[in-house]
């Protein structure tokens, strides 16, 4: 690969972007959604590192991107690797070449750039570690791992190795997030103080169920001496590794981990303490919490915040999964999806007038005025907020991004939005929130605990 | 025998009749071709979404929200012949099923999702063409009568009545057809 000049900025590059997309679309698409040719001067040599289903909802964002070349791919699991093999087959001339375990690929594979890797959680830090002193960049899946020491350990391979380590909190590069941030609540200040903050992730007991049932397909068995070799016990943890202490961190990592990573994000701050419960409610037989529910105390330069979080799995009550800042003049509900989404202006607080008319926001229609009811007690009563929402989304899976913000840091034309430093600072408390509910004590936490 | 109507219509009361019944057969006419015609048009449409990045303050914002907006478009690559949201429903009857006769598969619900769209076109320009006018009129019932029998099978009982509608229209057109004086090859037929 070619490294292009680095003073593009973030303005040029998008506007350039959009242009090619544009062009693209008049076009006819396959043009700029083919993979590279791996002889391409441009083209960034990629290998595939776990190819489940995260990994699979990885490729389905890569295969987006112009200038990869995906030179090989990696899975301990014939099926998986068949599968990854054969969807990069299909959009480029040079099939990947499959490997089932990561050092003899590291070993025979020459020229890669880079490597993206969707492995269970507890195989992240190794796997990160392994190709960061291999020279190579990485993209790895959060949560950076299952242990605090395997987070410690890649963010000191990172900064020895000089190379990029992006983690996957992709929300860090989703537009919706960054605009709420820097315009809304640093540019604007729409939110006033922010003093409070809530999320949740309610799963229902349907989509947490185990994977794979009584029986399993036979093609899609890995032997068990392999997944011995692996650290799995049998084929029940190999599908459902989130489910094991020694594997993963549960649901709170699983799923709290890409919630709680935006409460210190937009804050800018790491909590002071923590007070977590939980319990094995419904799926009384697995090792890690069905249901947790924490707080996390704050000092920022505004003042204290609370920030309240709940992961269940056995309810999507509430609309399943987003984050709600509220502040003393708006609250600003956000979440992956845009339609769960919403932007409250508190009563009495500065009108948004001149901010619609700018482009900041767009109003939302008023809701009906509910017919009075003996049963309210209107002096209590606060007055409904207006409503508003952002003036635009984005028309691409989730993923993708932070996946081209990793590429493009790799061509040198831009700043990781989650580098491995950044994603430690948030993600260190998140290590802490299953010890606190299993001894019942809140932690005040120490700078060492929170530090690499 | 003549009614009494003809009986007291003098000649110029009688031409105006005719040029009157020509009209009728001209608009009936245009009417079914025009329907035909669009509705196979429209089995080639599609939608595509266009992306802008919104402006902030004047500026494109650098976040990179954007704005999508969706436009209509007609493309071979588009076809459909049966609507995408009927095609699930009529794969769960029974009649619907494909079949293999003689080593030859068939697949009835295939077959027609390909033939509907060009089938439509092609009588719509026969009849607005004036093309052996009665036949193609007789062909594009019997097309309704075989949209007719699709839809009673799902149970949309208010397609059928529309269906049914245009049934009447076509039989009308067929019995003005003599008064049809637009026409450009097989005019018998």
């Amino acid at each position: 690969m070619n490294p292009l000049p680095s003073s593009i900025s973030r303005r040029d590059f998008l506007s350039k972007s959009v242009a090619g997309a544009g062009v693209g679309l008049v076009l006819g698409a396959p043009n700029i959604l083919r993979a590279a040719d791996s002889g391409s001067p441009d083209a960034i040599h990629v290998a595939l590192i776990g190819f489940g289903k995260q990994g699979e909802v990885l490729f389905n964002c890569l295969r987006n991107i112009p200038g990869l070349h995906f030179q090989a791919v990696c899975d301990i699991s014939d099926y998986n690797r068949k599968k990854g093999v054969n969807q990069v087959a299909s959009i480029q001339k040079s099939p990947p070449k499959g490997y089932s375990d990561i050092d003899d690929m590291l070993a025979a594979e020459k020229g890669l750039d880079a490597v993206v890797v969707a492995t269970p959680d507890f195989w992240h830090s190794p796997h990160t570690v392994k190709c960061l002193e291999a020279g190579l960049n990485v993209y790895c899946e959060k949560m950076m791992s299952n242990t605090i020491d395997g987070a410690r350990a890649m963010v000191k391979a990172m900064e020895k190795s000089g190379k990029l380590c992006q983690i996957g909190h992709q929300r860090r590069s989703n537009p919706r997030y960054r605009f709420v941030l820097d315009e809304l609540i640093n540019n604007k200040k729409i939110c006033g103080q922010i003093v409070n903050i809530n999320g949740q992730w309610n799963r229902s007991l349907g989509a947490s169920q185990d994977i794979g049932g009584a029986k399993i397909a036979k093609s899609i068995i890995v032997p068990n001496d392999v997944l011995n070799r692996y650290g799995f016990k049998d084929m029940h943890q190999f599908m459902n590794w989130r489910l094991y202490r020694d594997l993963s961190g549960g649901p709170i990592s699983d799923l709290g981990a890409h919630q709680i990573d935006i409460f210190n994000w937009f804050l800018g701050a790491v909590p002071k303490s923590l007070f977590a419960s939980g319990g094995s409610d419904y799926f009384k037989q697995r090792e890690h919490f069905d249901n947790v529910m924490c707080i996390f105390d704050y000092d920022t330069p505004q003042g204290g915040v609370r920030a309240f979080y709940q992961v269940l799995t056995t309810t999507s009550a509430g609309g399943g999964f987003w984050e709600s800042f509220m502040g003393t003049q708006a609250t600003i509900k956000i979440s992956e999806i845009a339609s769960s989404s919403s932007i409250n202006r508190e009563d009495g607080a500065p009108q948004w007038d001149e901010l619609v008319a700018k482009g900041y926001l767009k109003r939302k229609p008023a809701p009906p005025k509910p017919p009075p009811s003996a049963d309210t007690v209107r002096s209590y009563e606060s007055a409904p907020p207006e409503g508003f929402d952002l003036p635009g989304g984005f028309n691409k899976p989730a993923h993708q991004p932070h996946l081209e913000n990793f590429f493009a840091a790799v061509r040198g034309k831009t700043k990781l939005n989650c580098d491995a430093r950044h994603a430690f600072l948030s993600e260190a408390p998140i290590y802490y929130v299953n010890p606190s509910a299993l001894s019942k004590q809140p932690i005040v936490f120490t700078p060492e605990q929170l530090s690499v | 025998m003549s009614t009494e109507t003809e009986a007291s219509c003098a000649p110029p009361c009688g031409a105006i009749n005719s040029l009157a019944l020509t009209y009728g057969a001209l608009l009936l006419r245009l009417w079914l071709a025009v329907r035909a015609i669009q509705t196979g048009i429209e089995k080639f449409a599609g939608t595509t979404a266009s992306d802008q990045v919104v402006k902030v303050d004047g500026v494109p914002n650098v976040e990179g929200l954007t704005s999508s907006a969706s436009l209509k478009e007609y493309a071979l690559s588009h076809y459909h012949g049966v609507p995408a949201a009927l095609v699930d429903k009529f794969k769960a009857e029974p009649l619907m099923k494909s079949y293999t006769v003689g080593g030859l598969h068939l697949d009835p619900l295939h077959i027609y999702d390909v033939v509907l769209g060009p089938a439509l076109l092609l009588l719509g320009i026969t009849i607005l063409l004036g093309i052996a006018n009665r036949t193609s009129l007789f062909l594009l019932g019997l097309l309704y009568i075989s949209l007719t029998w699709g839809l009673i099978l799902i149970k949309q009982d208010d397609g059928v009545s529309w269906l049914g509608i245009h049934l009447i229209l076509i039989v009308m057109a067929l019995m003005l057809a003599q008064y049809n004086r637009f026409a450009l090859l097989f005019k018998k037929w």
